[in-house]
Parts: C-alpha cells; structure tokens; sequence
C-alpha cells in the first residue's frame, strides 16, 4: 500500500500552507488507512516540532550537500528519500521549488504527477485529483494511474488538520546524493517587502475608486487591507486623480488581477475597469448606488457609504480573523 | 472732351533699366519654382490631372471664393482683402504692360476710369486694411495658430511697403500732371492733395523717380523671393486645390499592395506621391488645422501644421539629386529609408503620430485642401508594419483583433450577450431579409452600449423590418487595425469579411458604429464588395420617414447632440441624429459651440480608444467641457465608442454639472409609439434560432 | 547559443465565458467554441528567447508538438524571426497530457541534436499543468530552473534569474539548462513585422510523424496515460449578487465581515 508523505523543503515555515498540506496529507492518509509520513530537509526546529504533533512519522533528511541553494541536490535528496520511504501518494506544497520539483519527483519515482490540485480523494481506480481548468471556466477531475502520484496542492485552500495530543520522534534518514549537483548554483536571493507583491499575485486585493474622494480615504484602505493581508488596487479614476500610483491600476488599461477576492469600494464598475478582474475567484463590492454595473459582477455586496463601513469594517474583521 | 487714359512711364527715363532686372528676376523666381517642380516629380506617380471640369469647380469654390476661409471672419476678410487687391493690382500691371509693350491701347475711356483707375485704386486699399489687419492679428492679436517667423513679417512688411509706395507714385503723378482724371483714384487723389500742399512740384517729381525704383526693386525683390517662402503658396494652393483627391473622402485610406510595395507606409519622402509632396508646399502656415485639432486643443503635442511644415523643411532640405535618385531606385527594405522623416523633428515624433484620433478636423479646417492625417497614417503604417513599434496598448488591441476579431483585450461579453430575451435571428435564418444589422464590436461587447444595440434592436423589431445578425460569426470590419496603421491586418479582415457577406447573400447592411459604416460604405468598395450600407440613424430616420416607426415626442429633458466624427465629418450626414432628436422632444436641440462637420471629436476614434492619455490632456474631456457648456441635461450620441468617451469625460467634469449621456436609439426606444407597425408580426416568419 | 523553444497551442483563453462549451464525450474544450493562440507563457519563453539571441547571438529552434493546425504557431514563431521551426504531428491523440508531450517533445530534441537552453513556458493557459519543462529536463538528465523571467550569458555560463514566493533568486547554470519562463514587464511578446510574416509564410517547417522520432502512438499513449482525465465540466457561476441585509448598520458590516472572512479564511 505504501505510504502518504507529505514534503516540506528546506526553509519551510509552520505557517497556513504547511499546515493545509499536513491537513491534507493525513485525510488522505487516514482514508487510505496508510501512515502519514512527513518528510523535511533543513527545517527549523519549530517546524520539526510542529510536524511531530501532526504526522505519523516524521522524517528529516540529513546530507552533507543538502540546502536550499542547490536544487538540484534537493531534489536527489528527496526523491532518494522517497524512494526508500515506499511512497505510495507524495504531497507537496504551492511555494515555488516545490512546484519546480514535482514533475521531476514524480518522474524520478517511476510514477506520474499532477500540479495545482484543489481536492484530493483516492477512488478505486487510483488518486483523484480535482483541478481548475481553462483559465478557471471549468474543472476537470484526474485520475493518477500510476503509483506513487506526485502532486503539489493548493495547500492554503486545505483545511488544517488536527493537532494529535502525543508527538511522535522524528527520524533521520541520511541519504547520499552524487549526480548532477553542481548543475546549477544559486548565487543570490532579493526578498522583496511584503507590500512589493505584485498585483497580478495578490491574493486577496482591496481596491477603491473614483467614490472615495481623495487621497486619505486610501489610507483607510490599506488599513483595512493590512488586516486582509490584501493588496491595495484602484480604479483609473482614482490613479488619474493622483490618490494612487499608476502601478496600481486594474482594468483594461491597467493590470489584469485573479485574487481569490477582490473587494471594490466606491467603483462603479466600468466594463473596461471589469476587464482587468475577470479572473477574480470572488468579488465583493461596497458602494452607494444600488445599480451600479459592479454589482451585476459580485458574489456579494453591501449598499452603503464607504464612510460608514470602512472603518467598522476593518475593526470587525481584525477581530474575527484573531 | 479727351479720352481719358494717362502716359505709362511719364517721370521716368532709362525705364529699359527695368526689363534688364526682370531677367533675373524671373530667372531666379522661375529657378525657385522649377526646384519645388523637381521635388514633387521624385515622388510617386498618382493621376491628378482628369476630370478638369470637376477640378476647376472645385478650383473656384475653394480656390476663388475660398469658403472655408470665412469660418474666421476676420481672416476671411483680411485674407479676401489681400486676394483682391492682389489679383486686381496684377491685372491693372498686366493691362499697363499690353497697353505699352504690346502697343495695343487698353488703358482709356471707360475701361480706363472705371476699371484701371477707381476700381484699383479702392482694391489697392483694401489690401493695404488687409495688410493692417493681418498685422493686427500677427503682432498683437497672436492667435496661437499663426507661425511667427522672422519670414512671415518681412512679408507682410514688404507687402505694405509695395502698397504704400504705388499710392505715393499715383498720388505724386497726379499732383504733378494735375491729371484730369485724379478724381477717379480717390486715394490718388488725397495723396495727391495732402503732398502738395507740402512739397513742390519739382520736389515730387525727384522723389516720384527715387521712389518708383524703390517700388519697383521691391516689387521685383517680392517676385524673386516669392517662391522660396510661403507666399509661394500663391501657385501652389490653387494647383493642390484643383489636383486634390476627387474620389474619396479624406477619410477613406488607401489600400496597399503588399506584393509590389517598396515600403509598407512612409518614412521617406520619396514614398509619397508627388500629390502629397505638393501638398507639403501648398501649406500657409494658417494653423486652422492646428486649431482645429481636438489632440493639440488638449494640449498634447500632436500639431498637423508642424507635421506639414517639418515635412516642408524636411523636403526643401533634402539634396535633389539625392530625392531623385532614391525615387529611381528600386528600394531594399532592408536598407532603410533614404531621406528618414519619422522622428527626425519634433512634430514627426512617433509619440505625436500616436495621438490622433483620425477625425479630419485638419484636412476639413484647410484652406487649400491638404491632408495631413492621410500622411500620418502612412507614417504610422510604417511604424507598426516595417518596424512593429507601437504603444504596447495599441499592439494589445492589434492581437486581440488577429487572434479574436474584436480590439477589446479581456471582454467578458459575448456577441450575443445583448441579445437575451429578445429573439433575434441570424441573418441566415431570416426568409426574405431586408437588412443584416451589423452590431460592431463597441456595441455588442462593451457593456454599457448593450442597451443601445437592444434599443436599436427593438426599434427594428418594432417596425416590422424583417432583420438578422451574425452574432458568433461577427469579426471587427478592421477599422481600428487600419487607422491604428496595421494595414496588413485590415486587408486581411475586409476580405474575410467581404466574402463572409457576400457568402450570407447580404446586400444591405445597418450598422450601430459610424466606424463600422465608415468602412463598409467607402472602404470595403476597394475590396470588391457591393452593399448597400446605412448608419442606423438615416436608417431610422427612413423607417419613420415611410411610417413604418412612429415616435412620441416623450422627452421632456433638454438634450444636445455630439456628432460623431465618422458619421458627420467623413461622410456628411448630420442631419438625421438631429431630425431623430427633434422627434423624441419636438423642440430644437442645445448645439454645442463646435457641431456638425465642424464637430469636436470624443477622442476615441484612430484606435484611440485604446491607449491610455495622460489625465491633463484628454480630448474627451474637453469635449465634455463643451456638452456641460450647453447646459443640456442629457447628450444624445450614435456611436458606441463616443458613448464610453463621453460617459468618461463627463464622469471627469462632473463636479461642474452632471449629464447623461445617452444613444439616440435609447432615446427614441423611450418615446416610440405603440401606433408603430406592429413588431411582432416580422417575427411570424422569422425563424428564432440563435445559436 | 543554441536555443530550442517549445510551443504549445491552445483555445484562447481569453475566449468570453458564456462562449465557452465543452466538448462532453472527448473531455476537452468544443474546438469551435475558442480561436486557437500560442500559449502566453510560450511566447513570453520566445520573447526571451529572442532577445537573448539579440544580446549575445545563437539561433533559436522552435518546437511544437500538435495537430495540424498548430503549425500556426510555427509561423508566428517564424514571424518573429526565429531561425528553425519543428513540427510534431499529434495524430490525435486528445489527451497527450504533459507525459505524452514530455515523451514526445524530448524524443524531438534528441533527434535535434544538442541546446544549450531549452525554454518552456511556465504553464498553459488550457490545462494549466506547469508539468511538461521539467519532465523533459528528466527525460534528457538536464538541470531544470521554474519561473525564471530574464536570463543572460556570462563568462561562467547563464545567469538565470527565477521569482520565488517572496521576492527573486538568482541562479548560474554552467552547462545545458531547461527553465520555465514566467511573465514580466520584460517579455511581453512582440508584433511581427509584416514582411517577416509574409516571409515566414515561405518558410520551411521540419514535419515529423511520431515514427520519426522512434515513437509510436502507443507509446506515446502509454506515457499519457499515467493520468487520465475522468470529469470535466463547467462550474456554475453563481454570479447573482447577494446585497447583505441587516436591520441595523452594525449587523450588516457584521455579516459583510463574515463572508469576508470565510472567503480570505479558504485560501
Ligand atoms: C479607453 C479607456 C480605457 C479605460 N481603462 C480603464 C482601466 O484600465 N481601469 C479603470 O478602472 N478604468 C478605465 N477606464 C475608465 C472607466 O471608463 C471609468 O471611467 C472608471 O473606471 C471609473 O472609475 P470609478 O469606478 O472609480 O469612478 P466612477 O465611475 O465615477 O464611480 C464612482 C462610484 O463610486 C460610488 N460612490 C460615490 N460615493 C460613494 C460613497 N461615499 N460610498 C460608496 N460609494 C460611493 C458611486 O456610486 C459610483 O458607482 C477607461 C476608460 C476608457 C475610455
Ligand atoms: S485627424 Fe484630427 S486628431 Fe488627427 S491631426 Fe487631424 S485634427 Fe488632429
Ligand atoms: S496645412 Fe492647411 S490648415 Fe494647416 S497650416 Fe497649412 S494651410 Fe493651414
């Protein structure tokens, strides 16, 4: 049968995506009736010690070569661990070298893989993978044939899964890796500031309009977006006027958006500002006039002045989101 | 009683003086013309010659009476003054010269009082009150229009001169001769008196003699110098004006053959035709093109006089020779353009060319028939086809339209979202169709003009016009690809297009877009097709016309008309949307300060649209300026893509006044009466499939 | 340089939503529902791609693995001035999925000769796998880089920068690479010229069947299968807007927070 082993790279934090991944690796693992095993390579010890109380097993990969600037290292690391470990399913988050890696796991294994998966379930036939497709007009769900499937999730869009009350001891796998390893070096890293995502990234965007009626009300929003942990955004107008910089202009002339949410304030929503959030999961909508086209467009929406809400508002969520 | 006449030279011996000047100043002023001769010949062949009639009407209208000069009544009038007064004086120096030289005596009795004497002398002075007022204007009025050169006021100083010092002869001589006749030179006649009461008889008589060198050396100095400043423009107008373009509207741009074109567009000047080479000669440096253009009334840079004049210093810069040779030459694309103008000053820059909406206010503002936006455009065509450089938002555009058939990057809409709950068939499923009515791109996936193209859709219903679409199987006609430049494109898609209809059977086409009918009636002709094509307001205006549509006059609002640039300008219709409006509220319509064929473009047309402007200068607003002017509460439009301009600009000055903006077809959808032939009978046989 | 760049053609994703059917017994989009256009990321990979070559020169093989009509994206590739243009016939298989492209594309490439890069695009704007470039870098023992958005020759090989999750990471890349391109305000792809369209219309394609490369559809096949696609339908779009009511302000900022929150609280 063979194992579920969840992956967690080198520098892997304990935050919402570890977590969905350890959520969704130990449903699985449980469905299946198979033991969860997490595997990790250069973790801090808070996160091995949060591994401990979720997984069935965890193990850490020891190897003189191993970090986080040689991926090509990394990736022998881990499918060698893999392989000794009887992968039967091997889960990986949404951060970028995990998402590099999975083909090449996958492929290493002998098995097949699968990107971006929005629900896992395993069915008779083998594991079934629920993914949004063409540009997200519609889904399609597929199925891996062949064993072990690799696959990196939307592991923010999975449910955490419960702390156990004991821990389990994490083991040490050492593991020897040789080829390739020298193939490509990494030689430098920029972090950049957390309000220089990019838009077109963001995945929840605040954004505000012509309504608004100057530059400080935009203030209020990045409040409101700070405890969103959303991006701010606005309208043309709102950049015409100068409230904003240009950068930060969506519609047609503008940037092109797909947020999971993407909340308008005081937009009218003219069909050229429409354009640029046609890929928005949800889209919400605060503004005076009932019968603005935006609302034509929204999942949800509430009439009424800006003034009265934005501040409420921002103080409701930071104490719901607590 | 004597014959009235007088003697030719009287004071002045040695006058064969005079013809030994003339040879070189006919050599150098016909050396002047024969070198702007050269320069037209290098550019490329186009036959401007036929239908002579038609021309010299055109010739007279423009050239004689020049009509459109008096849109400005004071240049009207000052410029009238100078034509006349020049055109008699020559005639009066011509006279003299047969009357003398050829012996044949013209110059007495009546002719002589009337003609040569009063009617001259008062022409004389309404040239000097010309030059006056033109001086007014230059020096302290200073339109912004004008171009204040160094040349410009030599001239005009040198005009005056001419003018004052043929007085002073003429009043002198009559002093001296106590010419019989005085009295029928006013002018003459007052110079006369006032000198001498001053000077004596002999006095006049040395200074008639210095002062007629004086004039003459002047007048031979203007001759010879003539032709290398704008007063060339004395030749060169009237031949643009009677060479000009009799077949199509200055709008309608010309295919290119892609097979045997040297260059696709222009980047140098032995790429125009000698025509347009002409034209660049032709200029006056008036400005009214300027001023009339809705981009530099924005403030942005784009200038059609400074684009005409560059191009003239550009050509009278170029080596002859070296303009020749390259216009012989069989050109390699590869090697670059011989005599480069795009970017070479500052009003050929690209960043300029990228600001006009093609909406003709230059070549309509001309006085003597220039197109400056044709030329644009083929500079554009080079940038976008030889060098594929354009805005990034205008190449966005361009893809959408290869790989989409519509110009809008991102639309949600589909062709046929307007249609719901309407039942409107496709053309092919439509027994006995009297029209396809083509939605355009702005009317079915814009948003907001969807309940235009409903209201239009309903208006039809309603009439009983047995109609269809094309809905899913509707492109673009090419109209922003070919005014964007992308002539490769639009060749493409009208022939498409033009077999797709003629493949339906269509043979009369209504259409939303003035952009759209623009292009089918004038454009689509190049690429063989025969169709019979209406703007939906003429259309409408038919349907009502024939009773088949009876409106109400329910609108109680005040409205005012924008005229959409390529239903008013380009093809002349601007009585319909005002008949449409005076139905729906039975009273006259609000005009704006600039309507009709004088209209102010919404900014949005050239592919425009589809370029973000910079905030300060935007044209829509400008022009939204004018609709708050009026005071009207609502502006009625017929264009999909001056609606969104509109809605824009207006939403931009809004703090001065709210109006709404609102298409003719929703105005008239709000007042139609129930008495109209009843709709629902046409969809009896109409089969309501859409896919 | 030797650069080979791999193309995919796909249904326009920008194709209006209420355009957009499926074809239900094939599983895939209706073929007359789209237009069809080269995948972005592929032609940001190509605009990179070019202008590497105009920076440091080499020549750029463009390679597609599809049905016929695909050789439309040849062209364009062609337009734009690259120097070689490949053509792997799909005979029709309807799901080749990434394993099967993977299985063909580097079957092509080996019977290409050596690259010293090889570009893909980050993902297709169809089935939006982001699989395909690094199976090929498997297929072919080649070092693989995801994301990258600019590259440049140095004298210690390319300098191959990538975005991250939290900012940008460069890399160097001694020998033969695979990268994956993502978009930035330095590739957007660019217009042809039209004569380099009309030229690269008299251009030669290599066509290759499936047996001229050593394969055969069965093997192809087989790699496809691997996964298979079991479901695929359009997703009702609830996009009726639900006005959030409440008798006083504070409850209907209360509720308004809390749809907030559950959407933020799903990602
Ligand atoms: C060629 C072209 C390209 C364009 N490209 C873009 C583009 O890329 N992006 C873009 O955004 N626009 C673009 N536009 C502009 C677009 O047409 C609209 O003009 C613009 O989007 C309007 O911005 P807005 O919604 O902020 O302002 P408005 O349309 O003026 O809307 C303001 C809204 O705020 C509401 N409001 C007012 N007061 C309050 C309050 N106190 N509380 C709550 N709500 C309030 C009003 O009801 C109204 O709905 C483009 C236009 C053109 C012509
Ligand atoms: S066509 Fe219109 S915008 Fe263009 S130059 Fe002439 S007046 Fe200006
Ligand atoms: S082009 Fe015509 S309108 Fe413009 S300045 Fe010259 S003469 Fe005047």
């Amino acid at each position: 049968m063979g194992n579920v082993i969840s992956c967690f790279l080198p520098g892997t934090e304990f935050d919402r995506a570890a977590q969905g991944l350890l959520g969704a690796a130990a449903r699985l693992a449980s469905a299946c009736q198979v033991p969860h095993v997490a595997l990790a390579a250069c973790v801090s010890d808070t996160m091995t010690e949060a591994l401990e109380r979720h997984a069935d097993r965890v193990v850490c990969i020891r190897s003189g070569l191993l970090s986080n600037d040689h991926p090509e290292s990394c990736l022998a690391a881990f499918h060698a661990a893999c392989a000794s470990l009887d992968a039967q399913t091997v889960l990986l988050g949404q951060d970028a070298r995990s998402q590099e890696m999975t083909p090449r796991l996958g492929y290493r294994l002998g098995g097949c893989s699968i990107g971006d998966a929005q629900s896992i379930d395993m069915t008779d036939g083998g594991l079934s993978v629920r993914r949004s497709v063409y540009g997200g007009k519609a889904v399609a769900v597929v199925r891996a044939s062949r064993t072990p499937a690799v696959v990196w999730i939307r592991a923010r869009a999975f449910e955490p899964a419960a702390e156990r009350s004991d821990s389990v001891q994490t083991e040490i796998l050492d593991v020897e890796i040789s080829d390739g390893i020298a193939a490509t070096q990494v030689t430098g890293r920029q972090e950049e500031s957390r309000t220089g995502v990019r838009l077109e990234d963001a995945p929840v965007i605040v954004s505000g309009g012509r309504g608004l009626g100057g530059p400080e009300p935009f203030e209020e929003l990045k409040k409101l977006a700070g405890v969103m942990k959303a991006e701010v955004a606005a309208s043309r107008a709102a950049c015409d006027a100068g409230w904003v910089p240009p950068g930060l202009q969506v519609g047609q002339t503008g940037k092109k958006v797909a947020p999971e949410l993407y909340l308008a304030i005081a937009i009218s929503g003219a069909s050229q500002h429409l354009m640029g959030i046609t890929d928005a999961r949800v889209i919400a909508a605060i503004n005076t006039d009932a019968e603005a086209p935006i609302f034509r467009h929204c999942q949800f929406g509430l009439v009424d002045d800006w003034k009265n809400v934005v501040g409420p508002l921002t103080e409701r969520i930071a104490s719901l989101l607590q | 009683m004597e014959t009235a006449t007088r003697e030719v030279y009287w004071n002045i011996s040695h006058h064969w003086v005079m013809y030994v000047l003339l040879v070189p100043t006919m050599a150098v002023a016909l050396y002047g013309v024969w070198r702007h001769v050269q320069r037209w010949r290098a550019g490329k062949p186009v036959v401007r010659f036929d239908r002579p009639v038609m021309r010299l009407k055109r010739l007279i209208r423009f050239g004689l009476l020049q009509i459109s000069l008096w849109r400005d009544p004071l240049t009207g009038l000052l410029h009238a003054m100078l034509f006349w007064g020049f055109i008699t004086l020559t005639a009066a120096t011509t006279v003299v010269m047969i009357h003398e030289d050829l012996n044949i005596p013209l110059m007495q009795g009546r002719f002589y009082l009337y003609f040569q004497s009063l009617f001259v002398d008062v022409l004389g002075l309404l040239a000097i009150v010309g030059t006056l007022l033109a001086g007014l204007q230059r020096w302290v009025l200073r339109p912004r229009r004008l171009v204040f050169s160094g040349e410009a006021s030599c001239l005009l100083l040198l005009v005056f001169t001419i003018l004052v010092t043929g007085y002073l002869l003429e009043g002198w001589r009559i002093a001296v001769t106590d010419d019989p006749w005085g009295h029928w030179s006013p002018v003459g006649r007052v110079v006369a008196d006032v000198s001498a009461a001053f000077v004596s008889d002999a006095g006049l008589r040395t200074a008639h003699v210095v002062v007629w060198w004086f004039h003459l050396v002047l007048v031979f100095g203007f001759i010879a110098w003539a032709p290398y400043t704008k007063m060339r423009h004395v030749l060169t107008a009237p031949l643009n004006i009677f060479t000009a373009d009799l077949d199509s509207r200055a709008g309608t741009l010309k295919p290119l053959d892609f097979e045997t074109a040297a260059s696709f567009g222009v980047n140098s000047l032995e790429q125009f035709t000698w025509k347009e080479l002409l034209d660049l000669d032709a200029c006056t440096e008036c400005g009214r093109c300027t001023d009339a253009c809705p981009a530099a009334s924005a403030g942005k840079s784009l200038s059609p006089r400074d684009i005409i004049l560059d191009l003239q210093h550009q050509l009278h810069e170029a080596d002859v020779s070296v303009l020749s040779a390259a216009s012989k030459a069989a050109s390699d694309p590869d090697s670059g353009p011989a005599l480069p103008i795009i970017d070479t000053r500052p009003a050929l820059s690209p960043e300029s060319l990228w600001q006009c909406t093609t909406c003709a206010a230059c070549v309509e503002a001309c006085p003597v028939s220039i197109e400056q936006f044709p030329k644009i455009l083929d500079m554009r065509r080079y940038l976008v086809m030889e060098e594929a450089s354009l805005p990034p938002m205008l190449a966005e555009a361009v893809t959408s339209l290869e790989q989409r058939g519509h110009p809008f990057r991102g639309a949600q809409a589909s062709r046929t979202d307007w249609t719901d709950g309407l039942d409107i068939p496709h053309f092919r499923d439509v027994e006995d169709p009297e029209v396809l009515l083509w939605v355009g791109c702005g009317g079915a996936l814009v948003d907001r003009n969807q309940s235009s193209t409903r209201a239009l859709a309903r208006l039809l219903q309603k009439a009983g016009v047995r109609f269809g679409i094309l809905g899913r199987d509707e492109t673009c006609t090419g109209d922003p690809a070919r005014r964007i430049g992308h002539e490769f494109l639009f060749d493409a898609m009208a022939r498409s297009n033009v077999e797709r209809l003629e493949s339906a059977g269509v043979r009369t086409v209504v259409t939303s877009c003035p952009h759209c009918f623009h292009t089918f009636r004038n454009e689509y002709p190049q690429f063989g097709a025969h169709l019979e094509v209406f703007h939906y307001t003429t259309y409408l205006a038919r349907l009502i016309g024939e009773g088949r549509l009876v409106i109400d006059p329910a609108v109680t609002e005040s409205i005012t008309l924008h005229d959409p640039c390529y239903l008013g300008r380009h093809n002349g219709i601007t009585q319909a949307p005002r008949d449409l409006v005076g139905r729906v509220t039975g009273r006259p319509l609000k005009e704006m300060r600039q309507h009709g064929a004088q209209s102010f473009c919404c900014g949005g047309g050239g592919g425009m649209s589809f370029l973000e402007e910079e905030a300060d200068t935007r044209v829509n607003i400008e022009r939204a300026r004018q609709v708050v002017e009026t005071g009207a509460d609502t502006v009625a439009v017929a264009c999909p893509f001056c609606t969104t301009m509109l809605e824009d600009g207006l939403g931009a000055v809004s703090e001065e006044r709210s109006v709404a903006v609102k298409d003719i077809a929703e105005l008239l959808w709000d007042s139609v009466s129930s008495d109209s032939s009843d709709g629902d009978a046409s969809t009896d046989h109409i089969d309501s499939s859409d896919d | 340089m030797k650069i080979l760049v791999c193309l995919k053609q796909i249904p326009d994703p920008e194709v209006a939503p209420r355009d957009f059917r499926l074809d239900e017994n094939n599983l895939i989009a209706d073929p007359a529902s789209a237009g069809l256009v080269t995948n972005i990321f592929c032609e940001n990979a190509l605009e990179t791609a070019l202008q590497l070559k105009e920076a440091a020169g080499g020549e750029i093989t463009v390679l597609t693995f599809g049905p016929a009509e695909a050789e439309d994206v040849l062209r364009k590739a062609l337009a734009v001035r690259a120097d070689h243009a490949v053509h792997v016939i799909n005979p029709g298989l309807l799901h080749p999925g990434s394993s099967g492209a993977a299985c063909v594309l580097s079957a092509a490439i080996r019977k290409l000769g050596s690259f010293d890069l090889l570009m893909f695009g980050r993902e297709a704007g169809d089935w939006g796998e982001g699989q395909t470039a690094g199976l090929v870098a498997e297929h072919l023992g080649l070092p693989f880089v995801a994301f990258v958005d600019s590259l440049q020759t140095t004298e210690s090989g390319l300098h191959i920068v990538g975005q991250t999750d939290s900012g940008r990471e460069e890399l160097t890349a001694a020998g033969p690479v695979v990268v994956s391109i993502t978009n930035s305000d330095a590739n957007v792809p660019r217009i042809p010229k039209t004569r380099d369209i009309m030229m690269a219309h008299r251009r030669d394609i290599t066509t290759w069947s499936l047996e001229d490369i050593d394969l055969t559809e069965d093997l192809v096949r087989e790699a496809a299968g691997s996964v298979e696609v079991t479901e695929l339908f359009i997703p009702e779009k609830d996009t009726t807007c639900e006005f959030i009511t409440g008798d006083s302000a504070d409850e209907r900022i209360d509720a308004f927070a809390r749809r907030i929150v559950d959407v933020i609280g799903s990602i």
